[in-house]
């Protein structure tokens, strides 16, 4: 059978007319010390810092340079390359 | 088979996005998807192309045991890490959902360009948008599709093997993110439910040494239009080997518990895709197959006695770094580093060239076998992101 007997579209439809917001939580570019760097290292297209991430929610200094602490949880070490290119070809 | 134009449908950027594809246009203004043209095949040429995608299946999986058995995936740029992970995945099957294989077609002979086998993308085209132009244009005509029913029925059958839910997540370009939409939809219609995750927001327990949503919550399924030499390139990737086998705790799933040795998160695709997705396997399986039909020459030391070849990048996206040489003459993109490793060099295949324009034809597999046909045109002999879709019917 080669036809496509029947296409429904829900979800895609749905999200063509509709792109995700962002979140409001603290996030800080940290280098693999988990030190403040400026976001440009974690902002895809970015130079970076070997091993730059974010860390979401996590607290302590807000200048760069300063320790933040995120619980176990880390994020941002996926995700950085490409500068924004598609990963699908 | 013939490439016929047609008036465009007065419509037809509204038709398209409707069914989610909105990335009709490219930067310039000029259609991605480009309906003023359509090809045209008989029954028996779209019997060909179908027959030559399982069969170039089956050479890649025979290709697949050779590369391991012989210790070559470092000829292919794999990270020794890797090495063990993608040996354990290829032998214990985690799922593997769909791919792409581009071919050349010029009405006689069918030859392999490139297995697309970690992130293909050209899905919402392919699968709907062309099957709805089909419908408005020529519904008494059929199309060489059963994309959208072949990925129902894969995640119908995998209800059993995946957690719940499945995570989909995509680097956040809008043609990727549109593609895991469409995916999750074809999830969600075999009764599973789905959550989008950006590959960024992908958070790691270091505790429980398991990756996490944005709630925490453990990821035990990720399907990830993202590919994998880019994952291990990352801050995360040994963390994502050690989800693996032989790093990864057991865990047992499914309704015989034998998902034991696929890990404790079920990557989709698994990371064995890395030996198709690498144009080495060009050179592979030419050399495991020399003057097989459906193959071009192809080497990995250079043109050896070619006058005419393209050399492209081992792991090039898009027509990237791509090389195009005629009896000698550079005839598109640059020879620059040729003398450098990480490069195939494969004989000129003959083209479908019509109006100026040259065609290649994606043939998708879902669950390894023939799904759908989806064909991309250029002004140039090397197709890339600017290349447009057209659609097709057969007779």
């Amino acid at each position: 059978m080669r036809r496509s007997r029947e296409v429904q579209l829900t979800l895609l439809a749905a999200f063509a007319l509709s792109i995700t917001g962002c979140r409001d939580e603290r996030a800080d570019c940290v280098d693999g010390q988990n030190r403040k760097i400026p976001d440009t290292n974690c902002q895809a297209g970015g130079a970076g810092y070997v091993g730059a991430h974010w860390i979401y929610g996590g607290s302590g200094g807000t200048n760069l340079g300063d320790a933040v602490s995120g619980g176990s949880v880390t994020r941002g070490g996926f995700g950085g390359t490409g500068g924004g290119e598609a990963g699908g070809e | 088979m013939r490439r016929r134009r047609q008036s465009p449908r007065t419509d037809w950027q509204a038709q398209v996005e409707k069914v989610g594809l909105t990335f009709h246009t490219l930067e310039n203004g000029s259609p991605y998807w480009d309906e003023s043209a359509f090809w045209e095949f008989s029954s028996r040429e779209i019997d060909r192309l179908e027959a030559a995608t399982a069969e170039i299946q089956r050479l890649a999986l025979a290709a697949g045991d050779v590369i391991l058995d012989q210790q070559r995936l470092s000829q292919l740029g794999i990270p020794a890490s890797a090495h063990e992970a993608i040996r354990a995945a290829w032998n214990a099957e985690p799922p593997a959902l769909y791919g792409r294989v581009d071919l050349a077609f010029d009405g006689q002979s069918i030859k392999l360009l490139e297995y697309n086998a970690d992130t293909p993308t050209g899905l919402v085209e392919t699968a709907i948008a062309q099957w709805y132009w089909l419908q408005d244009c020529f519904p008494t005509s059929d199309q060489f599709n059963s994309l959208h029913e072949k990925l129902i029925a894969k995640w119908k059958d995998l209800k059993d093997y995946v957690t719940n839910p499945v995570y989909f997540s995509d680097g956040g370009s809008l043609e990727d993110r549109m593609t895991v939409e469409y995916l999750r939809d074809t999830a969600n219609q075999a009764a599973l439910k789905s959550l989008h995750i950006a590959m960024r927001d992908i958070g790691w327990n270091a505790a429980h040494r398991c990756f996490v949503d944005l709630d925490n919550r453990p990821i035990g399924t990720l399907f990830k239009l993202y590919p994998w030499e880019w994952m291990l390139s990352e801050p995360f990737g040994a963390n994502a080997l050690s989800t693996l086998p032989p790093e990864s705790p057991l865990k047992e799933y499914g309704p015989r518990k034998d998902r034991r040795s696929w890990g404790s998160t079920l990557w989709i695709e698994p990371i064995w895709k890395m030996m198709w997705s690498n144009k080495a396997l060009l050179a592979i399986l030419w050399e495991l197959n020399p003057g097989h039909e459906l193959l071009l020459p192809a080497y990995l030391d250079g043109p050896r006695t070619m006058q005419s070849y393209v050399r492209k990048p081992l792991l090039g996206r898009e027509g990237s770094g791509i090389a195009v040489v005629r009896d000698g003459q550079v005839i598109a993109g640059s020879l620059d580093g040729a003398s450098q490793p990480g490069y195939v060099w494969q004989a000129l295949a003959p083209m479908a060239e019509s109006d100026g324009k040259t065609a290649v034809f994606g043939s998708w597999l879902v669950d390894g076998g023939p799904a759908g046909m989806g064909i991309r045109e250029s002004s140039g002999p090397v197709t890339n992101n600017t290349s447009c879709f057209v659609p097709h019917i057969f007779r």
